[in-house]
């Protein structure tokens, strides 16, 4: 049973299930705790509090819905020397992440060449199943230095410049990664597919500012009412995918040596400080760069698309961050500073200001928070919040979450209907396939606006501007 | 149970589940159930002949292993497959030559592209009236 703590807020108790060291904590209002409620997310939150070496709580956050081993929505962080790191804790497509790109352009200036700006991004991005990357196939040397290097390798070749940098998570470069702890498999998986969107749930959005709630974060943001942005989400693709793969058979092959025993083979985990955990550690970097690589030079392309459609590209990036990663960070732990593994399954970072891992001109207000909708819906900017840092490990929610199966949702509406309906929202569509659309139809997910609201309530994000859709690429 | 693969659903994603005869039955099902969701598999020509060799630490992990592989064939090498034959099958260890052929736009429909194979709700079972799995995809 779940303890209600206060309107946001359920404790899952280690009475829940056997073996749990330390308790749940779900973010949710009486709604969406229903939703959650609904499928295996809280057993699985219960699940990942019986990891070893945990500190503080595992969390789920208000989108979570039922994953794999974790609950997509899930926090967990490690003790170094007595925790451990989890493949499936970051999932399989690391560093699935957001991008938000603010442009120069109004509503008013765009409206007028709106499909002729999809059309040219609908070209140049590719997207879909089975789709080559942007640059081909890469050489091995190329491909070791973007595993390496991240965005910064893309910035050198000449796709985007520092300014974009230091507006990315991690300044879109993790460090440790080591491109020797990645298998030959997984890089002949990503080699041509570096600046490709991929299928499911990833998009690029065209979208205007619609309403903002936070005067002076937002004027930091350099976001304005009517202002056109353009939203980017994708990951490290099939790359990132075969390292999760390779990583969870490590894993589960070395737990027995260090006398590790789960409740649930997807969550094969290993310690921190151990030669797997270390190889994962350095892998899932390299990954994670790949992917930050990746939303790189799809942005050069957004920006290309610009400049051809509008005259100039006037693109600049407000901010990327990544929803599925485990990063290394400091957080008060029962009162003492501390450095831990923070495992983020389909979470955002919400660093408050005065961080020092946030952008220098966001110093003063904290870190932006994208929160992108289910298609056609909405998207939000929010901020990062203290309150996050003291519950959270400054970590905040994803998107609107999951409420049905593709399947289900397939049945829901069929293709044509979809566009149609969308196009009388004035929301205009490129996709690649017509099951990849009815799957993300916005049915299909929970209100996003809710999610985000009680995310705002709780106060481990802080509403900053809501975006609405114009235009939609879907892969 | 009607021999064969059907897909199953997940809140994110998709499962397949698979009854046969045998086991060497269900593994080959599996393979061409990952695959349709994939690619459209009668557009597929049986052109070129793999074989491979795949060990577990048991029955389970051969599955996801078998169908990670597959997968790897699609992503890695462009092979997409339209018939799988089991030579050898035990719990421990496969081998198996599979037929299909080298990705084309031009003649392959796309539908869409898996992730990777999933231990969530994993199944795989020897039963006397016959052999089930269940496997999930992350999509």
């Amino acid at each position: 049973m779940l303890t209600k703590l206060d309107d946001y807020r359920f404790i899952v108790p280690k009475s829940f299930r056997d073996g749990m060291n330390v308790e749940g904590l779900i973010y949710a209002d009486d709604e969406l705790i229903k939703a959650i409620e609904h499928d295996q997310t809280v057993m699985q939150v219960a699940n990942v509090a019986t990891l070893p070496g945990l500190v503080g709580r595992s969390l789920a956050m208000p989108d979570a819905h039922q994953g794999y081993g974790f609950a997509i929505g899930g926090v967990a962080a490690a003790d170094l020397n007595k925790g451990v790191v989890s493949a499936g804790g970051v999932g399989f497509d690391i560093n699935c992440g957001v991008r938000l790109l603010a442009t120069g352009y109004t509503l008013e200036e765009v409206k007028p060449k709106l499909d002729a700006l999809l059309n040219q991004m609908f070209r140049d991005i590719p997207c879909g199943t089975g789709k080559k990357g942007l640059l081909g196939g890469l050489d091995a040397r190329s491909l070791d230095e973007v595993l390496e290097l991240g965005a910064h390798w893309a910035v050198r070749n000449g796709y985007g410049t520092e300014h974009d940098l230091e507006h990315i998570e991690e300044t879109g470069k993790i460090p440790n990664a080591n491109a020797g702890h990645v298998s030959r498999r997984a890089k002949e998986r990503g080699h041509d597919q570096l600046g490709t969107l991929g299928s499911g749930n990833h998009f690029a959005e065209v979208q205007y500012v619609a309403e903002l709630f936070d005067g002076e974060a937002s004027r930091t943001f350099g976001l304005r009412p009517g202002q056109i942005v353009v939203l980017l989400h994708t990951g490290s693709r099939g790359l990132g995918h075969q390292v999760c793969t390779d990583y969870l058979e490590v894993m589960q092959a070395a737990m027995k040596k260090y006398n590790i025993t789960i409740v649930d083979r997807q969550l094969a985990c290993v310690p921190i400080r151990s030669p797997e955990g270390e190889n994962y550690l350095a892998a899932m970097a390299a990954a994670a760069n790949f992917a930050f690589a990746n939303r790189q030079l799809i942005t050069h392309r957004v920006r290309e698309a610009f400049a051809r459609v509008m005259g100039k590209q006037d693109v600049r990036i407000v901010y990327d961050v990544c929803h599925n990663i485990a990063k290394f960070e400091e957080h008060t732990v029962e009162g003492e500073q501390k450095r831990v593994l923070v495992h983020r399954k389909g979470a955002t970072r919400a660093f408050p200001s005065h961080r020092p891992e946030i952008p220098k001109d966001y110093y003063e207000v904290g870190q932006p928070v994208l929160i992108p909708g289910s298609m056609g819906t909405c998207s939000y900017v929010l901020v990062g919040t203290e309150r996050a840092m003291a519950e959270t490990f400054g970590s905040s929610c994803h998107g609107a979450g999951r409420s049905k199966s593709r399947t289900a949702a397939r049945k829901d509406i069929t293709a044509d209907r979809l566009i149609l309906e969308l196009e009388q929202k004035g929301i205009h569509v490129r996709g690649a396939s017509k099951s990849g659309l009815t799957e993300e139809n916005p049915r299909a997910y929970k209100d996003v606006s809710r999610v985000v609201d009680v995310v705002h309530r709780a106060g481990i994000a802080r509403k900053v501007a809501k975006l609405v859709p114009i235009g939609v690429i879907k892969g | 149970m009607q021999e064969g693969y059907r897909i199953l659903e997940h809140p994110a994603d998709v499962g397949i589940e698979v009854h046969g005869k045998s086991l060497r039955e269900v593994f080959e099902y599996a393979a061409l159930g990952l695959m349709s969701i994939i690619v459209d598999p009668t557009g597929i020509d049986p052109v070129e002949q793999r074989f491979l060799a795949i060990t577990g630490t048991d029955l389970e992990n051969l599955l996801v292993k078998w169908l990670s592989e597959i997968l790897y064939l699609y992503d890695g090498q462009e092979f997409v497959l339209s018939d799988v034959t089991i030579e050898r099958i035990s719990p421990r260890r496969i081998e198996a030559f599979v037929t299909g052929d080298i990705i084309d736009p031009g003649r392959h429909q796309f539908r869409t592209d898996v992730k990777a194979v999933t231990y969530h709700q994993l199944k795989v079972e020897e039963r006397e009236d016959g052999c089930m799995a269940r496997v999930f995809l992350d999509i």
